[in-house]
This record gives structure tokens, sequence and C-alpha cells, in this order.
């Protein structure tokens, strides 16, 4: 069975559902075992969904058209 | 081994070779009029070995392929790989090697004359080998295995075809003048279908304890697809690493760069994707690939070279197995010229004959590359304004929703680049501002990454989606100026997390966006975010935040798939230990 650091270095695909049916069964043998491994793919779930979700780094909606005005303009400056 | 040589003769030239040559190397091993002792000793070493004894370990190398490929397997008989040999050899028009299989013969059945079709497609149009070429051959009852072994001794015969051109050995006076032999008529192929590979199936991820596992882990950080769909047979894979560590990791003679740079000449100019795309990875690593794929001149040089790499690189490309012939002989004169000893020769010969190997097993078993190409060829580069080998894709490339404007912008419409800064402003802003973290400048820079945009359209040409070009832009933006602004700080590498390893582990809120409000998490992942690594956080910025899929965030970031999702991993463990304070389970909730 896999130790935790292994389990740890392969789980990536397994989070986004993605792993090969082999290494899926590989990595839900050790997790069925182990408390701490559960813990951790529960909470990296939550966290990719988190960032996803969040508005970190968005563009307010109302600042999109003044970026476009002002590149346009710079663009046909320079062409002129 | 007596006894052997008394039956060499009827059992053709290769087992004699390959016998011989153990006995030669272990020679090789000790004092040198031992080894010419030898020699007279076993009766026959062919020259084509003997005159690499200035390297004793590229023999080794070719050794063990020989050995894996013509000795070991057991689908195809040793009399029928002889004449692959002797087939190949024909098809390059190698006098030295058609000798040395001179008395192997192709059988006259239907079914190896399908096998003969195979090979001299393979051998000498190899960019046109297609899926349907292996479908024919398994109507004739080749299953998988039997077709690595076809595809392996064709690769084989390319490459030591390769080494007789490049060290043009006399000829061996044991060897009486070939037979003549008929092989069928192969002709120059027309069209090209391009299909979807590998053509053999997968099989089973081999033990993580075999040698070349373990040689490929370290050497590549992963296993490559061309030596996985090659699990099959073991000893092969093993066979190979070994000729790789034997050739390309030693540098006493050319160094590692220099070798590589060999590889990706002869794969561009073999017109072979995969191992060009590898080898630029493996140079890319050794940070010898300029910074922009684009600036790689496919099939010439990489780079700014000195002078006398350019040299060498100019006379390995005619050592290539396609191009045999069109861009004039191989003239080892020019290169003494230019201050290569000969040991340094031999090596560049032999890692030709690597190259050539490698460059004929991955068409023949069509793997796809492990990365995003930073060049794809096909036989159209051999006719740029001929419409006769235009593709007839099975594989449908992803739609770039932004194509037609592009167009437009590139032929003189500058009105429709507002529309591209109108899709795209919000993904160049939530970059910048992931990278630099100062949302003052983030503006300005949003600005600055489409005007640079806009002045280098003309030379985007649609490798990747423009979407895909675009990230690229703002990501080298926002790190140049990072670089600027700090340029004492190694942004790029950071060994503090090294060892790390999750330590939070308290079970979290079913519903943690609950304990938080909106404006007050935003501002938490923001700043977790921003802490982490450049490289950790640039593949979670890209993967998560701005929702590239993994093939698109690895080519904005000109790094592997398996390292793409190594960092982002890294990235999103790293984060989730940041974040685990403010969601974890509340006493009320357990």
């Amino acid at each position: 069975m896999l130790t935790c650091a292994e389990f740890l270095a392969e789980f990536g695909d397994y989070v986004e559902n993605a792993a090969s049916p082999d290494v899926r069964a590989k990595l839900e043998e050790h997790l069925h075992e182990c408390k701490s491994c559960q813990v951790i793919v529960d909470s990296t779930r939550k966290t990719i969904r988190i960032v996803t979700d969040s508005a970190s780094f968005t563009l307010a909606a109302d600042k999109v058209e003044p970026i476009v005005r002002d590149v346009m303009a710079r663009i046909r400056t320079k062409k002129r | 081994m007596l006894r052997e040589l008394a039956n060499a003769g009827e059992r053709g030239a290769i087992l004699t070779v390959f016998d011989f040559m153990s006995d030669i190397l272990q020679a090789w091993n000790e004092a040198l009029p031992r080894d010419m002792k030898a020699a007279a000793v076993y009766g026959f070493v062919p020259n084509l070995f003997l005159c690499q004894r200035q390297l004793p370990r590229a023999v080794e190398a070719e050794e063990c392929l020989i050995n894996a490929v013509v000795v070991c397997g057991n689908e195809m008989s040793r009399s029928h790989k002889e004449a692959i040999l002797r087939c190949v050899a024909e098809v390059q028009k190698n006098d030295y090697c058609r000798t040395l299989y001179g008395n192997a013969l192709p059988a006259a059945s239907v079914g190896d004359s399908a096998l003969f079709i195979f090979a001299i497609k393979l051998a000498r149009f190899a960019p046109w080998f297609s899926k349907g070429d292996t479908s024919a051959l398994k109507e004739w009852g080749f299953n998988d295995e039997s077709l690595l072994e076809a595809v392996a001794t064709i690769a084989l015969g390319h490459m030591l075809c390769t080494l007789a051109d490049g060290l043009s050995p006399v000829s061996d006076p044991r060897l009486a003048l070939a037979c003549s032999a008929e092989f069928p008529l192969v002709p120059e192929p027309t069209d090209w279908v391009e299909t979807q590979g590998p053509y053999l199936s997968f099989p089973a991820e081999p033990s993580e304890k075999s040698p070349s596992y373990i040689f490929f882990r370290q050497e590549y950080g992963f296993l490559p697809n061309l030596f996985l769909v090659q699990s099959v047979r073991p000893d092969l894979v093993e066979a190979e690493a070994r000729a790789l560590e034997n050739l390309m990791l030693p540098e006493d003679h050319l160094s590692r760069i220099q070798k590589e740079q060999i590889l990706v000449t002869l794969s561009a100019a073999n017109l072979n994707t995969y191992c060009f795309t590898m080898g630029c990875q493996v140079l890319s690593v050794l940070g010898a690939l300029p910074g922009e794929s684009d600036e790689i001149i496919a099939g010439q040089y990489l780079g700014q070279l000195s002078p006398q790499d350019k040299t060498l690189l100019d006379e390995a490309v005619k050592l290539g197995a396609f191009v045999k012939g069109s861009r004039g002989r191989f003239d080892r004169e020019r290169l003494r010229t230019v201050g290569f000893t000969e040991a340094q020769i031999v090596e560049a010969v032999a890692v030709a004959g690597l190259a050539n190997f490698l460059n004929t097993l991955q068409a023949g078993v069509g793997v796809v590359p492990d990365f995003p190409p930073p060049r794809t060829f096909s036989p159209k580069d051999l006719y740029p304004s001929d419409e006769k080998s235009r593709p007839i894709s099975d594989a449908t490339r992803p739609e770039d929703p932004d194509a037609e404007i592009v167009t437009c912008v590139q032929s003189g419409e500058i009105d429709a680049f507002e529309e591209l800064v109108r899709r795209h402003s919000r993904r160049v802003y939530g970059i910048l501002a992931g990278v630099v973290g100062n949302m003052d400048d983030v503006q300005d820079l949003t600005q600055d990454v489409f005007l640079k945009a806009f002045e280098h359209i003309g030379a985007f040409q649609r490798r990747s989606k423009f979407s895909t070009w675009l990230t690229s832009i703002a990501i080298n933006t926002g790190t140049q100026l990072l670089r600027d602004r700090k340029p004492s700080e190694s942004l790029s590498e950071s060994d503090e997390d090294e060892g790390f390893c999750p330590r939070q582990i308290q079970d979290w809120a079913e519903n943690p966006e609950r304990l938080v409000a909106a404006s007050q998490r935003d501002e938490l992942v923001r700043a977790a975010v921003l802490r982490l690594p450049e490289k950790y956080r640039f593949a979670l910025l890209l993967r998560d935040i701005e929702q590239l899929s993994t093939e698109e965030a690895a080519t904005v970031l000109s790094i592997s798939i398996p390292a793409m999702k190594a960092r982002l991993l890294r990235g999103r463990l790293m984060l989730r230990e940041s974040l685990t304070p403010y969601f974890v389970r509340r006493a009320r909730e357990s």
C-alpha cells in the first residue's frame, strides 16, 4: 500500500477526478485506511473551490470599457 | 564462442557482430595491446565497431541495443530481423551495412512481403508513416509485441547505417559481397493521412523498481511515452536507457548540451515532432534553450551557438535518417579543422545514430509528445508551396474562437483589435494582479500587454490559441516588472518549500465559505496566493483562478504537463495550509 508521502505526491489528478482507474484504486486503498489523507483530500478540494470562486484578482465589470478605450486610443496614436 | 563462430556463416552476420563485440569490449577494458590480440584471436570484429575504439562506451551502448533488438525478443525470428536490417541498408543505399547483412535475404511469402513494405515505408518515408501502415501489418497476424520488434529492428538498421555513414569504416575483408536481394517497390507517398497515435496499446506502467524506470525518473523527471509504450519489452527499454546513459550523460568529450543539440537538430531534420519536443524540453531544463520557442530555427541552429558548435550541427544534420544525401556527405575533416578531437567526432556520430534510432522508433509506434510541442512537423514542411501533401487530419485541433478576428487584425484592420481587448482584458488583468500583487500598477500593465500583443500580432503563428499566446505575454510582462524592481532577488526558485509537507491536519467545515464574509474571503485568498513561491503561484493562478486547461497552462509556462501538475499540486497544498486556520470545523459543527 502507498505511504502518505507517496499518496501526497500522486493525488493531483484524483482531486480533479481525472486519475486513471488504476491510480484511483491505488489511492483509494490508502485513503480507506488513512484519516489524515482523507482530511487533506477534502480540504484541498475545498481550497480549490474557494480559490476558483473568489474574486481576488478580478477586474470590476465597469473597468473593462475604459481599458478598451485607452488601449485603442494608444494604438491609433501610434499608427498616425 | 568458437562453436558459434563456426556456425556464423550459416546464420548471417549479426550474431557474429554481437558475440564478438562483447569480447572486444572486455578486451578494451584492459590494456590496448591485449585489445589488438583479442581481435586477432577472434578473427573478425566488424570495422564499424573497431573504428570507435576511442569511445568504448559508445560501442557498449550499441551492443546493448543490438542484443535487445536482434538477439532477444520472442516474436520474430532472427533471420527475419536480419533481413529487415538488410532491407534498411538497401533503402539507405549503405554499402557497408548491405555487406554486413549480405547473407540475409527476404523470404518469399505474402506476409513477409507486407513486412518489407512496412519496413521500407518506415525506413524511407517515416514522416508519412501512419496508423494505417500498422493496421495493414496487423491483418497479417502481427500483434503489438511483434510490431514493436519490427519497428525496433528498422530503427536499429537506421542507427547502424548512420554509424557507417559517419565513420566510413573500410569494408571487412572476411565478409563476402552481398547476395542480390529483391525487396518490394514502395512509391513515394503523395498524400499524408495525419493520424493520432500511439499505434500500439499502452501496457501497464512498469515496476517503479526497474532500473530503466528509475533512470527516466531521475534524468527526465517522468517516464516518457516513447518508453512507456514499450513496457511489454522491459529488456528493450532497459537497453535504450543504458544507451542514453552511456552516450548522453558523460561529458568527457562532447558536453551534454552539444549532444542534446545534435538530437534536437536531427529530429527537426527528420520531421519528428516527438523527439524534437523532448530534446527542447531537456535543453530547456539544462538552461540552453532561448526563452521563446519561436526562436528555435527548426532544422538549423539553436539559439546563439559558437562557430564551432554550428559546424558540429551543420555536419551532424547530414546524418539525418530521412534527409540522407540532401545536405551533402558528412565531412569529418571539417570537424577536425574547427578543433574537434577524434573521440568527439566518434561521439557525435554515435549520438546521431541514437537520434535516428529514437526518431524511427517513435515514427513506428506513433506516441504523442509528453508536453506541448514548440513546433509540429509534417510532410508539408517538405513542400511549403505544394498543395499535394496537405494533411488530411483525423485529429481535430481545438478551435480558436479568436481566429477570425486575429486574421482581420493581421491583415491590417486595426479596429478589429478592440474586440480582442474587450474579450481578454479581465484575464490579462487577473494574471497581472496575481503576478505583481500591487494593484496600482495593474491597469497600466494591462494596457501595455495589449499594446505588445498588437505590435507582435503579425508574428503570431497560431501554434496555440490567441488567448494562450496573450497570457504568455501577460506572464512575461508581470515577471519582468518584478525582476526590474527586485533584481537581487531570485524569484523563480525558492528552496524554502523543498521540504514542504502538510502540517495542518484539521477537518474543514462542511461549507467553509459560510464562515467568512465574501469580501474577507477574497482578501484572505489574495494574500495567501501572493505569499506562494513564484513557480507554484503562477501554476495556481493559471489553472485555478484563470481556469486555463493544464495543457494551456503548461504551454504558457513552457514546462511539461507533469511539471505543471506537480507545481499545481504543491501550490494547492501550500494554499490549503495557509487557509486552514480560517476554515476548520468549529466545535458546534463536529
